[in-house]
């Protein structure tokens, strides 16, 4: 299908943004890379009369820090991502998520904000962010606010995001000594492939490098949501990493799956995928952490 | 075994390549016409249903729309590929049969207005009931497709060869296993699309991405009631094709009938989504196989049934049918043969031919059962292979007559090249290898309507300079590089390097060719232009025998000079007279041998334009029997491959990690080709093993229509490969070549099924082989352990 008729507006700063964002109501769609939004006009599901592109901002396109922790630009793509030298530790995790995105082409197109807007339950970069503890930071019409990810997912293509509001970035903690990532895939393909299940994890160890200070995981397409593992959390804190404390969070992982059967899986292949997923993404974070 | 040849056999540049590598080659959406108005089509969104009114007013009514078809003004005239079972018509007439079906056609003066005009018509339907598979097709008292075909059976066969009662009785083991895989699509990259011009003398030139431009030409005359002569089909360079482009499409038919009617330009394109519900790709099969063998492993006897479920219309389902039997009689010996397959309507896409065509679902089941008895048997899979295997001169139960047959040094070369015996039975859990064998035919016996035409005729002018010929062909490069092929041919019958030919192709102003399919067009094509080439040398070395005053027979001409034997010539005067007509030029011809450019020039002087044409038929081939037809070739190419495997025990995820591919060509023309059609087919096989399946939802429409959700191999899912060619050197082939194109695909997916059953003690019979799969199987297996 052709893609539908629209304008184009290049705001020069957020007020400015917002200004348009405002002025057109729904019948404006901010753009990024475009790889879910022109795919989506193209198919006639929306045919929005205004585009509002960011590149005009300054800012939204590199990793800031700002007290404590990292401010990840909107307009970041995945291939800047997965190339990152300031990912580092946990925060490795959104490289991992990005480098397992699409295909070269589409990374170099495919935005971290156009990821967590599209909010799909198999997104490559959400699935990860979740785990680093990421706050969305928006801007609207009634100044900033910040919300954390796990509050902003509310269903597929569905997010806490008001009409009008801009997604100015993405907050997560400055990367910690002794952290460590790891991010499990499974699809048919090795690459241009929505997942049929994604894990990630994310361990932070004590100075004795043994006891785990604290770990997350997160669980992308068995939910209406990339979701956090809370089971798999308890199971962690605490314990000695290794593979007897990953086997039980990879269970309770199982257990707080949600998965449904669809033509591209059975839910029940999903959840024992979830497992062992995890199981791998903890291994692969447990050494990460410990510098190997 | 290759001959003494300085062309054919080695790795030339591909004519197309630097066109193609830059960007510059033209494809149909390059092309522009003045005035040219864009066509769309608006197709059923029911599986099922009657027509209860059309109308198109309000379309008619908007600006910029010039022209709206509907069954009320196009002719009625059925049309289909074998005129034994025309079932289509250009536009629904009072039913759609399947989500898809063409119901009205529209031109505008752009897309936008073509589209909009589509949602403008309105179509009243009365849903019917449907049937999506081939139980639902075949139950009593289902909803019929079509009243001239009841049952909803498109064609059964019922063959027997020898006494199959008789080989099993003579069997100490007897298997029946079975096999499903899945409605596959092409995933060519570009999706159909046509210009037609009806010019104001009357005449219609149609640009069409198609495989085939002969039978689109006759396709078009019979449904516009123009004559043959007056119909042109050109095709630009085509972005693949493997089947599905082999026949006329709604494009072309419909743009057709739109510039008759508006006199301008119409081009028509297909999007991606509609590739999928125009379909025409591999069939579903479902086979069911009693095969017997002595305990030495001696086939004896195989008892077939075969399921196909086809879709709305016929298309190539004839054909497919007979083939999924009849090419199971070879690479094997098999004494006894009987078969009884069923290609059943359903209300969904029309499934036609795709690359090895019908016998690739058939092929997997055999040779994954050939492991089965191996392993029963304990003895190596490629040990059994080799005590049945077919040779050069033998004939198959079915009349398939081996002229050459590579098959023990292709089972060899694979096992050598694996290192197959270090590794068979010998690799830890999750690991494993797997082989399996195939051929296919090179070229069908008979075109697709009956006739006895030329398959092709070759023109080959000598240009009047001297310098170059320029060799015609109505053959269809579609990306498989016959260009290159024909050129190289031409240039070794008559003597040249490769640089001294031009060639034009793929139109049917140029003669007759078939088209790319059937893996045809290197035996075929070949021939005609082989034969045109040794005309055009005969003629110029007759006339400078006469010239010179030697006899003919110590002429020769070899990469671009003339060779005479015996004691030396004075051809002083000819060079002298060559030269005197470029005084002034630059790079003249000098040395002791006098070039095929001065000898060349020469003959015209003294002939006029020199001219030589081929033409290639099939010689009349065995088989007397109802669908003798469908599998007899002039020749056969086979191979064979070996697929290693890492099985993900946890996830049941399989990584193909190397495939060792041996293939028969009987003799390469450009050993570069070969090893390429050898790489695609494993891709498409490997495709077919691992993920490719076109899903529907239970109203019968695509749930995955894009190449984001059908999934294709990429190029990170690619093995490792080694490719290693082996010539048998085909007596009926033009320098002893014969096939690659589709044979190489025949052992990918048996290959990788039983590597996968060796790294796992599973036995997968249905595709693809997704994780799930598998690790379903191996959860069954361990509770059944
Ligand atoms: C071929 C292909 C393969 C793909 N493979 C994958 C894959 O493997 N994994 C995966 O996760 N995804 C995949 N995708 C989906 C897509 O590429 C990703 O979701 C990508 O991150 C979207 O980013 P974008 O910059 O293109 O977003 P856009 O399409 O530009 O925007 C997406 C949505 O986000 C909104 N938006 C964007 N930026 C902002 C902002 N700053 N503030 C507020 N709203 C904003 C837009 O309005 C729109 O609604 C694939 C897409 C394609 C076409």
């Amino acid at each position: 299908m052709l893609l539908p008729r629209f304008s184009y507006h290049q705001p020069a700063s957020v007020a400015e943004a917002l200004e348009v964002l405002g002025q057109h109501g729904d019948q404006a769609a901010i753009i990024a890379g475009g790889t879910d939004l022109l795919v989506n006009m193209k198919h006639g599901k929306l045919a929005p009369r205004h585009l509002v592109g960011l590149e005009g901002i300054d800012g939204l396109e590199e990793i800031g820090a700002d007290n404590g922790s990292l401010v990840v630009g909107p307009r970041l793509t995945a291939s800047a991502l997965a190339a990152s030298g300031e990912l580092s530790g946990a925060a490795q995790a959104l490289a991992l998520g990005a480098a397992s995105l699409g295909s070269p082409q589409v990374r170099n197109r495919a935005t971290v904000g156009g990821n967590v807007c599209t909010a799909r339950p198999a997104a490559d970069m959400c699935v990860p962010l979740l785990v680093l503890g990421a706050k969305a930071l928006l801007a609207g019409p009634d100044g900033p606010r910040e919300l954390p990810l796990d509050e902003f997912f509310l269903g597929p293509g569905q997010t806490a995001k008001k009409p009008g509001e801009l997604l100015t970035g993405l907050s997560l903690p400055r990367p910690a000594e002794g952290s460590g990532a790891g991010y499990e895939k499974l699809g048919l393909r090795k690459a241009l492939e929505i997942a049929l299940v994604n894990v990630a994890a994310a361990i932070w160890l004590e100075p004795d490098g043994k006891t785990i200070k604290q770990a997350k995981v997160a669980l992308g397409a068995v939910a209406p949501v990339p979701m956090l593992s809370p089971g798999a959390e308890a199971a962690l804190t605490g314990q000695t990493a290794g593979e007897e404390a990953f086997a039980q969070a990879a269970e309770a992982a199982a257990t707080d799956a949600k998965p449904i059967s669809d033509h591209r899986g059975s839910a029940q292949y999903r959840r024992e995928v979830v497992q062992v997923l995890t199981r791998r993404a903890l291994g692969q974070a447990w050494q990460a952490a410990l510098g190997q | 075994m290759g001959g003494d040849y300085t062309v054919v056999g080695s790795r030339a540049r591909r004519l197309d390549g630097p066109e193609k590598v830059t960007g510059k080659a033209v494809y149909l959406d390059d092309m522009q016409f003045k005035g040219m108005l864009h066509g769309a089509i608006l197709q059923s969104p029911h599986a099922h249903a009657r027509i209860k009114s059309i109308d198109t007013s309000a379309a008619e009514a908007l600006p910029g729309v010039k022209a709206v078809l509907t069954a009320g003004n196009v002719p009625d005239t059925k049309y289909g590929v074998s005129p034994a079972r025309y079932d289509e018509n250009i536009l629904a007439i009072d039913r759609v049969r399947y989500v898809g079906d063409e119901v009205a056609a529209v031109a505008a003066v752009d897309l936008e207005t073509a589209h909009q005009a589509l949602e403008l018509i309105k179509v009243e339907y009365e849903p019917l009931p449907f049937v999506l598979d081939i139980d639902q097709a075949t139950a009593e008292g289902a909803p019929q497709l079509h009243q001239e075909y009841l049952g909803n059976l498109t064609a059964e066969v019922h063959q027997e060869f020898g006494e199959v009662a008789r080989g099993f009785a003579e069997s100490d083991l007897i298997r029946t296993d079975t096999f499903v895989n899945k409605r596959q699509d092409g995933g060519f990259i570009e999706p159909p699309r046509s210009v037609a011009v009806h010019d104001l003398s009357g005449n219609l030139t149609l640009y069409s991405s198609t495989q085939v431009p002969h039978y689109v030409q006759r396709t078009i005359a019979m449904l516009t009631g123009l004559s043959v002569g007056k119909v042109r089909v050109v095709k630009p360079y085509v972005g693949g094709g493997f089947g599905p482009k082999a026949s006329a499409s709604p494009c072309d038919i419909l743009s057709s009938l739109l510039s008759m009617k508006t006199g301008r330009p119409v081009k028509i394109a297909m999007s991606r989504e509609q590739v999928f519900l125009h379909c025409r790709a591999r069939h579903q099969f479902k086979h069911v196989m009693k095969t017997g063998y002595t305990k030495d492993g001696i086939i004896k006897a195989l008892e077939h049934t075969c399921y196909l479920e086809g879709g709305a219309y016929s298309s190539f389902g004839i054909a497919t049918v007979y083939y999924a039997g009849s090419l199971l009689a070879a690479p094997y010996r098999l004494p006894h043969m009987k078969y009884d397959g069923y290609r059943v309507y359903t209300n969904k896409p029309a499934c036609g031919a795709q690359r090895g065509h019908g016998g690739v679902a058939a092929r997997a089941c055999f040779e994954q059962q050939m492991d089965l008895v191996a392993e029963e048997l304990g003895m190596d899979p490629i040990e059994l292979r080799l005590k049945n295997i077919m040779e050069t001169g033998d004939v198959s139960c079915n009349d398939l007559s081996m002229s050459s047959l590579g098959m023990k040094e292709c089972l060899e070369a694979v096992q050598g090249g694996s290192d197959w015996n270090a590794k068979k039975g010998k690799l830890p859990p999750g690991k494993g290898i797997g082989m399996a064998a195939g051929f296919f035919v090179s070229g069908a016996g008979y075109p697709i309507y009956r006739s006895e035409t030329f398959h092709c005729t070759v023109t080959i002018k000598v240009q009047e300079d001297g310098g170059t010929v320029l060799v015609k062909t109505a053959a269809a490069e579609i990306g498989q590089g016959s260009d290159t092929t024909m050129a190289m041919i031409a240039a070794e019958a008559i003597g040249i390097p490769l640089e001294a030919v031009r060639l034009v192709s793929g139109d049917t102003d140029y003669g007759i060719d078939l088209g790319a399919y059937s893996s045809r067009t290197t035996l075929m094509t070949g021939h005609a232009t082989r034969e045109a080439g040794e005309q055009v040398k005969e003629m110029i070395l007759t006339a400078l025998a006469g010239e010179l005053g030697v006899e003919r027979e110590r002429l020769d001409i070899k990469d671009g000079v003339v060779e005479i034997k015996g004691e030396a010539v004075d051809f002083g005067p000819l060079r002298t007279k060559y030269l005197k007509e470029h005084r002034g030029w630059g790079g003249m011809p000098s040395g002791d041998k006098l070039t095929f450019t001065e000898a060349a020039r020469m003959a015209y002087l003294k002939l006029g334009t020199i001219v030589g044409t081929g033409k290639y038929k099939p010689p009349v081939l065995g088989g007397k029997f109802k669908g003798a037809a469908v599998g007899t070739s002039p020749a056969y190419g086979c191979s064979a491959q070996v697929a290693e495997v890492t099985v993900d025990l946890e996830t049941g995820q399989v990584t193909v990690d190397n495939i060792t591919d041996a293939h028969d060509c009987g003799q390469a023309i450009n050993l570069t080709s070969v090893e390429a059609q050898m790489e695609g087919s494993v891709s498409m096989g490997l495709g077919e093993a691992m993920f490719e399946e076109v899903k529907f939802d239970d109203q019968g429409r695509v749930l995955n229509p894009s190449l984001g959700e059908y999934h294709i191999p990429t190029v990170l899912d690619m093995p490792r490969m080694r490719c290693i060619v082996v010539e048998s050197g085909e007596p009926n082939g033009p320098f002893g070549a014969k096939e690659v194109g589709e044979g190489a695909i025949m052992p990918t997916i048996p290959a990788i099924l039983n590597a996968v059953h060796d790294a796992t003690g599973v036995t997968i019979t249905e595709l693809p082989i997704t994780p799930e799969r598998v690790l379903m199987a191996l959860k069954q297996k361990k509770r059944d352990e």
